[in-house]
């Protein structure tokens, strides 16, 4: 479907948003977004990123976690 | 999910240890969005903790992450010496610290840490600016990698 110009409101819908980020290149959206959550639920995103790093080597830490 | 950071976390409370969380886990306790394999406490060297931290490290069966692959447990006395202890525990890596940097400690951190509720118990991190601190000053390339998004999550922060 074409988006007329002359729409500003479809226009707005369909933009692309820009990036969000500081000088040095740090994604603003991600901090903000971690900054929504609870320290539990932080605190569950990066064991979800482990668990999932662990899952891709079909491992759990094989040398570093004791069985 | 395992939930092996909680499950660790919650253990050192409940064994009354004297610790406090730092590292990149202290890092996304406070909102930055980092990622770490392993968990950092620096843990208080008074005399009375010292069993406490050991019968944790006990219930959590660890052994240093020896290079040679000899079977060292942690225990009072070498955890009496201070220096970092770096463990492999049933539920990961577990970095014990007895300093942080050039001679912090957990008493001259004790009022730069907050309290702070993760699941169903109260931990103590040390905050947000000081942890800025110690990865400048520890001026390592990983620690200098993590200090851009630290120091703007610091700054979204106080908005």
């Amino acid at each position: 479907m074409t988006v007329a110009p002359t729409d500003p409101r479809r226009a707005s819908d369909t933009a692309t948003p820009a990036a969000d980020e500081a000088a040095s290149g740090v994604d603003r959206t991600l901090i903000r977004w971690m900054l929504s959550l609870t320290p539990t639920e932080r605190l569950d995103v990066l064991q979800g990123f482990v668990d999932s790093v662990e899952e891709l080597r079909g491992g759990s830490g094989e040398g570093l976690q004791r069985r | 999910m395992r939930k092996r950071f909680a499950d660790v976390l919650r253990l050192l409370v409940e064994r009354r240890v004297d610790f406090m969380v730092v590292g990149g886990v202290a890092a996304v306790l406070h909102g930055a969005p980092v990622s770490t394999f392993d968990l950092d406490v620096l843990y208080s060297p008074a005399t009375e903790n010292l069993p406490r931290l050991a019968e944790a490290l006990h219930e959590l069966d660890a052994l240093y992450r020896d290079p040679a692959g000899r079977r060292i447990r942690p225990d009072v006395e070498r955890l009496a010496a201070g220096g970092h202890h770096l463990l492999a525990t049933s539920s990961g890596p577990l970095d014990v610290l007895g300093h942080l940097g050039e001679g912090w400690t957990f008493d001259t951190l004790l009022s730069r840490s907050d309290m702070m509720r993760v699941a169903d118990f109260e931990v103590r991190v040390l905050d947000l600016a000081a942890l800025v601190e110690a990865k400048e000053h520890a001026g390592r390339d990983k620690d200098l990698a993590m200090l851009p998004v630290l120091r703007e999550t610091l700054r979204l922060r106080s908005e």
